[in-house]
This record gives C-alpha cells, structure tokens and sequence, in this order.
C-alpha cells in the first residue's frame, strides 16, 4: 500500500451534491503532486476531502494504509497530514509568532524548538514576529499559512491555491520555498490555477475535470503535451 | 464660587463615573468574550449578574466569608450555572442562527431571574460590610469599599489579558474568535473552548454583579437593571473585543454619571441606549472594532 491513497472517491458539500465523482488519486512520500483543472473541477473538494472538512459518501481515503474518512481534522493534522486552505487561512488579529504556536497546537511539547526552526527558514516571518497577522503582504500570509501547517512536523502537506492573489515576484517566492520544503522530505499536494508554475515544480500532476481524473503522468510530460499547453498554458 | 461648585460636582462625577465604568467593564468582558466565541449576545448575562449577586450574598451573610472570598464564590456559581445553562439550553438554539439564540437568551435570563425571585423573595438585600468613613480629599469624596471594588475590577480585568495574552488556553480561544474552522484544523478543540468561555464570561457576569451590588443593594432585578449598560459598554467598543468593553464601559460609565448635571437620575438609562444608537449611526463596528483581542 502506498502513502497516500484515495480510491473511488464521491463527495461534496452537501448529501446530493456530487463534485468528485469517483475519483483515484495516490501521492507517494517525498515527492509533490499538482492539480490543475478548470474552476468546479473539484481541486480543492479534493484537498477538504482528505483534511477530513468533508466526508465522502463513497470510497476510501487513506494515509499511511490508516482510514482517514470520518476522522476529525484536527486527528488528522495530528496523523502528519497538514492542510493549507487557499483563504482565511491565517488569524489575523493574532501576531506571527502567536499563529505559529496555535500551528503547533497539537504538539505543545515541541512548539519552541520548532518555532526556532520555523523562523530560521523563513526570515521574512522571523522579522515580523510581532507583527498583527492581519498587517502582512499577500505572499507573507502565505508563507506564514504555511509556516503554521509545518509546525508539525508534517509528512504530507495540503495546499490549496497559495499563490492566488499574488504578483508574479512573490508567486516565484513562494513556489521558491514550496521546493525548499519538499527537500525536507515532506509530501505536497499544490492545488494550483497557475498551472504552467505548478507544473514545473511538481514531479507528478493530475488534471481533473468534471469530478474525474482526465490525465494524470509525469509533470514535465504533461506540461510538454499539446493539448494540456492549448488548454492550460496558454499556448 | 459657583463655578468653583461645578467644577468639584463635575470631577465628583467624572471620579464616580471612571469608578462605575471600570466595575461595569467586568461584565462587559464577559458579555463580549461569549460574543466573541459563540458569535451571539448572550443576555442572560442578567440573570448570571443577579445569581452571582446572591451567591456572594449567600457566601458573605449567611456563611460570613469576607468580600474577596465571597466574590471568589459569586464567580465560581455564576460560572457553573452559565455552564450548565448553556450546555443544557442555549446550545440547541445555535444551529437555528444567532438571532434565535439571542431571543433563547432573553427567555433564559426571565426563567433564572425568577428562579432566584422564588429562592430569596423581592426585598432588598444589602451585604454585610463594615462601616466605614468615605475619604475626603479636595472637595471629593470616596468609599474605601468603592476603591475595594475598584482594585477588584482592575484585577479581575488584568488577569483576563493577561489569560488571553500568554496561555495556551486563551490563545486558543482567541484563535476560535478569529477564525473557528481554521482553529479546529489546527487542532483546538471548539466544544472545549466554548464550554470555557461559557464558564468565564458568566462567571464575570456574576462577579460583576456583586460588584454592582456591593455599592447598593441587591434584588432579583439587579442584573436586568444593568444590562443595558453592559450592553451598551460592549456595542460602544466593539462586540467581541475585550480592549473594547473595556473602553466602551468606560465611555458607559463616565456617560452616565456626566449626565446627572443635567438630567433627573431617572433618566440616566437612556445614556446607554443613546451611546448604542451614536455607535450603530456613526461607527457600527464598534470603537476598537470587532477584534477579540
């Protein structure tokens, strides 16, 4: 069994409601995988589904050969899978430092030394420590959200759409230290608009359209198909 | 000489007022904290002032217990019975929407009023406090119990910033203010959160309420006569900001008093619905804003 495996998935947000429909998706450890597809596709109902923000009504998810439907988000953060939301994914009236400890709510006994760390990888954040969340850039608020998520030492990280929002310099920054982190041997799954980005810094990417896989293959392959650079890339 | 007259009548009221605003801040923080987590108004914080009003009472002439562990007692039963009143009733309302809850409050604040009614009767009560001389100084005139309550309060009020500020607990619960569904992937556990807040802020319901009775006099209404006051404190500065209440009770209290020099005391109340409608007109979201902390 793999690392992360999720077999003939069917959820949404409410019972009736149908966004992925039947979906198979596998990370393995280590590696980063992108989701690229048109909006409704299901990219971030994906990503909800394995947060454990949304229960499917069919299929299995599984972390680590571990069941992780019908499990509560926060066990889940706890089993090493951290999730990223695209929006309001910061408390903006607490400072830095103070998102960071309630990043590491799970594992109180570790919060300092890995705040240390934390901070020494991303010197932006270390600067403003003190500084309200609400006071910092787009692209800040970015690395701050995921800043938090890896405060637990996570194996599997979860990112919905991080560079939204963002101007192109602190785009390439952030999908920067998206690399950085994945050399430490943690998992991504990006969920991105910004596929032609995306796909140059995943190993692995998945198109879905419709609630479905339409391709799936090797990054640079894909990003090299025709058809994908019509849809997705401009040209 | 007159002048002389009004100037000392002027800071006799704007000492009283600084004195009522710091003491009303306390239930304010409470009504604001449960905002500021449950998202609703929660005006049985009437009924909770009033219980924690005749807890003390109970713990101070009945048992003889002197102010400081009696108002540790207003806290505590008050506390219990926002816990057990909210897990047992407002909780189910929740998922009808903030209004509903909000009007669930008001029906629970009439039942625990008289509840207390049919326990202690309608008489006044007043607490069993040593007599003592006010302090005179330039004309002014204070209550050595007044400055009692008033380091009380302060106390009470630092303690809470300093709980939301530097424990994990209060942290935890600020991160719930800010952002509940962020905070629950984060790991903080919502239900826990909300039962402490629904012990806290009516525990300082309570506190409050002794406070305010501690200067007077209690009856079954002591709570229902303030939350206005306490509302409007909590509006003036932001529903769910504690700095806000703190600030908006300020504003209350000293408003109140000011307005003494020129209207009969039997208006005084429509201070607190004046600053409510100024607010709501002019800076709906309060003066500090709706930040929790």
């Amino acid at each position: 069994m793999g690392f992360l495996n999720v077999a003939g998935v069917v959820a949404g947000y409410t019972a009736a409601d149908e966004i992925l429909k039947g979906l198979d998706f596998t990370v393995a450890a280590g590696e980063i995988v992108c989701v690229i597809g048109p909006n409704g596709a299901g990219k971030s109902t994906l990503l909800k589904a394995i947060a454990g923000l949304l229960t499917p009504s069919r299929g299995a998810i599984t972390f680590k050969d571990r069941s992780l439907v019908g499990v509560l988000p926060r066990d889940i953060t706890r089993l090493g899978v951290a999730y990223v939301p695209q929006e309001h994914n910061v408390f903006p009236s607490m400072s830095v430092s103070e998102n960071l400890e309630i990043g590491g709510y799970v594992a109180p006994a570790r919060t300092a030394e890995r705040m240390g760390q934390v901070l020494a990888r991303f010197p932006v954040l270390a600067n403003k420590r003190r500084h309200a969340a609400r006071t910092l850039s787009g692209g800040e608020r970015q690395i701050l959200a995921m800043a938090m998520a890896l405060m637990v030492e996570p194996e599997l990280l979860l990112l919905d759409e991080p560079s939204a929002g963002l101007a192109p310099a602190a785009a390439e920054r952030l999908f920067e230290e998206v690399r950085a982190v994945n050399r430490d041997k943690v998992a991504i799954v990006l969920v991105e608009q910004n596929a032609s980005e995306a796909l140059a810094v995943a190993q692995r990417a998945y198109i879905l359209v419709d609630g479905r896989t339409s391709r799936t293959g090797q990054a640079r392959a894909l990003a090299a198909d025709p058809d994908i650079r019509r849809i997705f890339l401009g040209g | 000489m007159r002048e002389q007259r009004v100037l000392t009548q002027f800071l006799q009221l704007l000492l009283n007022g600084a004195m009522a605003g710091t003491i009303l801040a306390v239930p304010a923080i409470g009504l604001t904290v449960i905002f500021a987590v449950l998202r609703f108004p929660n005006f049985a914080v009437a009924s909770h002032a009033t219980i924690g009003a005749f807890a003390g009472y109970v713990a101070n002439v009945s048992l003889g217990l002197p102010v400081l562990p009696a108002i540790v007692v207003a806290f505590l039963v008050a506390g219990l019975v926002g816990l057990a009143s909210d897990e047992l009733i407002l909780k189910p309302f929740r998922a009808a929407g903030f209004i509903t809850t909000a009007i669930g409050s008001i029906a629970l604040t009439i039942a625990l009023e008289n509840v207390v009614r049919f326990m202690f009767g309608n008489e006044l009560r007043g607490y069993d406090l040593p007599l003592m001389r006010d302090w005179r100084f330039a004309g002014l005139r204070v209550g050595p119990q007044q400055v009692e309550n008033l380091a009380i309060a302060l106390a009470v009020t630092a303690a809470i910033f300093a709980f939301l500020a530097f424990t994990r607990a209060g942290k935890a619960m600020r991160a719930v203010a800010d952002n509940p569904t962020l905070a629950g992937i984060k790991g903080v556990n919502g239900e826990t959160i909300a039962r402490t807040v629904s012990f806290v802020g009516m525990g300082l319901a309570g506190l409050g309420g002794m406070l305010l009775g501690l200067d007077t006099s209690i009856d079954p209404l002591t709570g229902f006569r303030a939350i206005l006051s306490i509302f409007a404190a909590a509006v003036v500065g932001g529903l769910g900001s504690v700095p806000g209440a703190v600030v908006g009770a300020l504003v209350v209290g000293i408003g109140e008093e000011l307005s003494l020099l020129i209207l009969s005391p039997n208006y005084r109340s429509a201070v607190g619905f004046l600053a409510i409608l100024l607010v709501l007109t002019v800076r709906p979201r309060g003066i500090l804003g709706q930040r929790a902390y």
